[in-house]
């Protein structure tokens, strides 16, 4: 009852009206925060320029001793070694081991390529000096060459842990077919490590 | 005028006229101060505005964007930046995943035991070998016979190259202070390889030799990761 009769009076009202208004906020208040968005869309217009025009590119590395000058030699082992020696050539690879040469087919000992060329007739483009041309020559045989270095590890429980292969080759064999060579020494089929530790040879 | 209520009469009406005079109302007693109190806490929730959100929130798009952006950069830097490809250098490719420093330790612990390789850089392009910013010396037309003999101490088929050679023993000594204040080995130095895919083996063997004899005994050659088939090229 008491509510009915106590009416606010219209100075009480025009009050009430005033100060229950929503305050605005200033310009420089609104937000609270930098505006940066004008910001981002450029960056993201640049970003998307820069990330279209860079060829990205992973690069790895690999490591390897430098070649020992004739004579010197490491400590002689005492235990036997595999001393894994691999001769790249134009038509295939000689390999040898345990002072022997493999034979053809990586079989027992003997003359010849222990491995040959890609059977399959494979070729790829060799750079023909600074010239910028190219020759094309028939791919090697990385897949029999792997097979041969995991067989020939795995023939003595002595060799499992060696780790080390001496690459040498003809004085104008391409870096490309060098590396070829060192990836399919590295690792068998089945993820087994072979022979990682590269040492280069005299050029023949 | 008994009869007249209060506040009644039409605004202009004649006075004396016919019509009813205009009274004006008594003014009103104001309500009490807990009673205008609570009127007013009442307008100013009914009358107040949620804040209108009406900008986007993208602080947490920009911390993400920022990590990445490290994570980026840094994998460019150690990648691909320091590698000028060209018509006159392309580094051969290579089915390697990661270093192989990386991929002979246990998944987990790369970042703690395989230090990202450092060393003075070596490229051989096709026409020069450069080491760091400075050309040693050119690579001839027939460079699988090396590089040409007034670079030689002897005759063509020696194996050291002599402005390699003085451009090594400055960074050597150099690497060998910096080395014995960061409590590394001195003895040897680091050196990254970088070489062209047609590099014939001689030219490349004489860097490498080079490199040996002047106390590199520790080098890195670069590839391209991921595959063994090179890049296609014009013939």
């Amino acid at each position: 009852m008491a509510d009915e009769i106590e009416q606010l009076s219209a100075a009480q009202r025009s009050k009430v009206r005033r100060l229950s208004a929503p305050k605005e906020l200033a310009p420089d208040e609104e937000g609270g925060e930098l505006n940066i968005v004008p910001f981002l869309d450029i960056i993201m217009n640049v970003l998307m320029f820069v990330l279209a025009t860079v060829a990205v590119t992973f690069t790895a590395i690999i490591d390897t001793q430098p070649p020992r000058p004739a004579g010197a030699s490491a400590a002689k082992p005492t235990t036997p070694t595999l001393s894994l020696n691999v001769i790249i050539l134009k038509d295939g690879y000689i390999l040898s081991a345990v002072g022997q040469r493999i034979g053809a087919g990586c079989q027992g000992t003997g003359s010849g390529l222990a491995v040959g060329l890609d059977p399959s007739g494979k070729t790829r483009l060799v750079p023909v000096g600074a010239t910028g041309t190219f020759k094309e020559v028939r791919e090697y045989d990385y897949k029999a060459l792997t097979e041969c270095a995991a067989r020939l590890k795995g023939a003595s429980p002595d060799f499992a842990t060696e780790k080390q292969v001496v690459i040498t080759t003809g004085a104008d064999m391409d870096f490309q077919a060098i590396i070829n060579t060192m990836d399919a020494l590295r690792k068998s089929d089945k993820g087994d490590e072979l022979f990682p530790d590269v040492m280069f040879g005299v050029p023949k | 005028m008994a009869n007249i209520p209060p506040g009644g009469g039409p605004p202009g009406g004649e006075p004396g006229g016919g019509g009813v005079p205009f009274v004006p109302a008594p003014p009103q007693k104001p309500a009490s101060m807990a009673r205008y109190k609570r009127e007013l806490r009442k307008e100013t929730k009914r009358r107040h505005i949620e804040p209108e959100i009406n900008f986007l929130n993208i602080t947490a798009m920009l911390d993400m964007m920022t990590i990445i952006l490290v994570f980026l950069l840094k994998t460019m830097t150690t990648s691909t930046a320091a590698v000028p490809q060209g018509e006159d250098l392309k580094i051969p490719s290579s089915v390697i995943a990661k270093s192989q420093c990386a991929e002979q330790l246990v998944p987990g612990h790369e970042s703690d035991d395989c230090p990202e390789p450092e060393g003075i850089a070596i490229f051989i392009s096709k026409t020069n070998v450069v080491v760091g910013d400075h050309a040693v010396c050119p690579v001839p037309p027939d460079a699988d016979k090396g590089v040409e003999a007034r670079y030689k101490r002897g005759s063509r088929n020696d194996y050291g190259i002599v402005p390699l050679e003085s451009a090594l023993q400055s960074f050597r000594d150099t690497d060998k202070k910096v080395r014995a204040a960061q409590h590394k080995d001195p003895g040897f130095s680091e050196a990254i390889v970088v070489a062209d895919l047609g590099v014939p083996y001689r030219l490349l063997f004489e860097v490498l030799y080079t490199l040996g004899q002047n106390e590199f005994s520790k080098q890195h050659i670069m590839v391209l990761q991921g595959s063994a088939t090179p890049p296609k090229t014009t013939p």
